[in-house]
């Protein structure tokens, strides 16, 4: 099974590889293979989520390593899906990067599949980890988008302001689509709290991060939809909110203690 | 209040509704419902970042002395951030400023028109759902109760203790039936099996008789190069096992705790050469010996080496984590059991407006377990937001931008 996993790494980074030949060479046939090897990497993760799922008998979303393999994954299909609508060029080359980073980052994890502490036994540890991920996923490519805008909007940047206004679009676009995710996420998680435990909020630190960065972006919603935030503007919120992400994700785990204590 | 009045009467005009409108325009404008978010948000990072509570107790515990800092932090209630009033205060004040910008909301939905209204309404709702969840929390604080009940195998009670540490009464009896606890195996079993063995050693005749405990009703041991005869056989037979040996202190009884094999013993008795003994045989102290009235080591010739088969398994399984761990409890009522539930991780049991929840359990004593006991009219409230905050917020970000696209004629929603 390790091999599957090394081998969806190894086309990710191929993917990359392309990416930046296409980039450095605007060569089509370079495009059209980074993209076939980012669909053949989401395919590969896909099979290897399943196999593992099915050898685990559960949803192999429980530790580090089966997350930071969920977040290759969602990052990876969600750049794919908006690569069907639209054609940022760059973006590629960024999610693929992204996808191998997170891979690479899962390999010096743990990967044998670890018993289930009593706790996760149960059908929501599958749609809370889930859709956080699909969340997550969102706004790491909202991420990889506000950074190319700031690039893009340089003063001596030859981008045109059309390709701006696409690059500011995708990203609200994906920010509303990881909001919806991550909100879906959060309450999941509190159902799911409140069958365990009897409590639908304690306060965690994950529980805790989760909301700030809930509340980043509920801000950048409300400032881009009442008062029409563009631009570098709505691109700093993107990469602040995804700032929080992270923390939520790997600081909460490494740095503070709680009920998701299990995930470091 | 019309201008020809407030000609009239300079004195009293526009105080009450003007105040009003001005408070209203204030709470309900983007830039403060933010600013309060915002906040909410600091005082969040505080709160996971400065130690809470008991880490506040437990820091004190280990570095005794003054910190200025910590009782500065503590006096303001930054050790307590989430359970404060200044922070119950912002969440009051946020959830004005959410009323006054929802009804902004409902009095936009009539002014809109198509896609716009469509994702007002979304809007709407979504703003809605907050207020149900903030609601549903208000409910719990108010008429939430929540409590610890911990019960050893057999005890009943009639109450628990809540989170102040005051009784907190249930208007029926809950009784402890069984404890388990179950464990995953992650090695194998060092033997390869898992089986009871009662070793009858005659050290004297360097004889050893290895005898599986179910087959020990009368077996007969003849040392090799002996004629049976009485003095070479014996009888040796189990009279009982408890897989948790202990020795109950009122009755003087030796009783099991659980089924689980924590202590496994054998008590055998042995017939043979004009002798009839009976001991009891542990499987985790194998040099146990006891002794007659006088102190002297009961004159046996035989020996017994207990092996237990689950003693084994759980060595294999020592590192191994826990799988399960579940409590039967029955509710009483008038002497008669009106339910009968397995409560487990994940799996609670509601009675009478209770839901119980499996909280700990006692590693050094399996028959006791810790319930958490909660009663929460809130929850209904809180799930009700949970629904709606869905529904409102597919309806801003997927059905408000498929009806821009379509009227577009992109389909490019997402």
């Amino acid at each position: 099974m390790i091999n599957l996993f090394n081998a969806g790494l190894a086309v990710y980074l191929g993917a990359l590889v392309c990416a930046v030949v296409y980039l450095m060479s605007s060569r089509r046939l370079f495009d059209i293979l980074a993209n076939i090897l980012m669909g053949a990497g989401a395919l590969m993760q896909t099979i290897y989520i399943g196999i593992r799922w099915s050898e685990a008998g559960r949803a192999p979303f429980s530790n580090m390593f089966e997350s930071l393999v969920l977040f290759a994954w969602s990052v990876a299909v969600i750049y794919l899906v908006l690569r069907l609508q639209r054609n940022i060029p760059w973006l590629g080359a960024a999610a693929a990067a992204f996808s191998s980073l997170a891979l690479a980052h899962a390999s010096t994890y743990e990967s044998a599949i670890k018993p289930l502490m009593p706790a996760l036994q149960s059908n929501w540890l599958t749609f809370h980890v889930m859709t956080c991920f699909l969340g997550y996923g969102g706004f790491a490519v909202a991420f990889l988008i506000g950074i190319g805008f700031l690039v893009s909007d340089r003063e001596a940047s030859s981008v045109k302001p059309e390709t701006r206004e696409v690059l500011d679009s995708v990203m609200s676009r994906t920010i509303s689509f990881g909001f919806l995710f991550l909100t879906l996420g959060i309450l999941t998680g509190a159902v799911w709290a409140n069958s365990a435990w009897g409590t639908y909020w304690s306060w965690d630190p994950k529980e805790t991060w989760s909301l700030i960065t809930w509340f980043i972006y509920a801000i950048f919603l409300h400032c881009r939809f009442m008062r029409g935030w563009k631009g570098r503007k709505a691109a700093w919120i993107a990469i602040a909110g995804f700032l929080s992400v992270l923390f939520t994700y790997f600081g909460v785990n490494f740095l503070l203690s709680g009920l998701h204590s299990y995930a470091s | 209040m019309s201008e020809q009045n407030q000609a009239e009467t300079p004195d009293t005009i526009e105080v009450g509704p003007s105040a009003w409108i001005i408070i209203q325009s204030w709470l309900g404008s983007l830039k403060f419902s933010l600013s309060v978010v915002l906040l909410i948000a600091l005082a969040c990072i505080a709160g996971t970042v400065i130690p809470q509570g008991e880490q506040v107790s437990r820091f004190l515990m280990k570095n005794p002395g003054p910190h200025k800092g910590l009782e500065f932090m503590t006096s303001v209630g930054l050790t307590n951030v989430f359970y404060s009033w200044w922070f119950a205060a912002l969440l009051g004040v946020f959830s004005l400023s959410l009323m006054v910008c929802t009804l902004r909301r409902y009095r936009m939905i009539g002014r809109s028109t198509g896609a716009v209204r469509v994702r007002v309404i979304g809007s709407f709702i979504t703003h809605i759902s907050l207020l149900l969840v903030l609601g549903g929390g208000v409910i719990r604080v108010l008429w939430g109760e929540k409590g610890v009940l911990q019960l050893s195998e057999g005890e009943t009670a009639t109450a628990c203790e809540s989170q102040t540490g005051a009784p907190m009464p249930l208007s029926f009896v809950v009784r402890l039936v069984k404890f388990d606890l179950e464990l995953y195996k992650t090695q194998d079993p060092p033997s390869g099996d898992e089986q009871d063995v009662l070793y009858v050693q005659w050290p004297e005749k360097n004889l050893l008789v290895p005898i599986a405990l179910e087959e020990t009703n009368t077996p007969v041991v003849v040392a090799p190069g002996m004629q049976a005869g009485p003095d070479s056989t014996f009888r040796v037979k189990v009279e009982r096992y408890l897989p948790d040996f202990y020795l109950d202190a009122a009755s003087g009884e030796a009783q099991s705790r659980s089924t689980m094999p924590n202590n496994p013993a054998v008590y055998v008795s042995v017939t043979g050469a004009g002798v009839t003994n009976s001991e009891w045989v542990f499987a985790r102290f194998p040099d146990f010996t006891r002794h007659d009235e006088s102190g002297k080591k009961m004159r046996m010739p035989l020996q017994f080496r207990f092996v237990s088969g689950g003693v084994q398994s759980m060595m294999g399984r020592s590192q191994g984590p826990v799988k399960a761990f579940k409590s039967t409890v029955e509710f009483l009522e008038n002497g008669q059991v009106m339910l009968a539930k397995t409560i487990a991780v994940n799996s609670p049991v509601t009675f009478r407006g209770y839901t119980f929840y499996q909280l700990s359990y006692n590693p050094e004593d399996l028959r006791w377990t810790s319930l958490q006991v909660v009663r929460d009219p809130g929850v209904p409230v809180v799930y009700a937001g949970f629904l709606l905050m869905m529904a409102g917020l597919t309806v801003v970000f997927c059905v408000g931008p498929y009806l821009d696209d379509k009227k577009k004629g992109s389909g490019t929603a997402i």
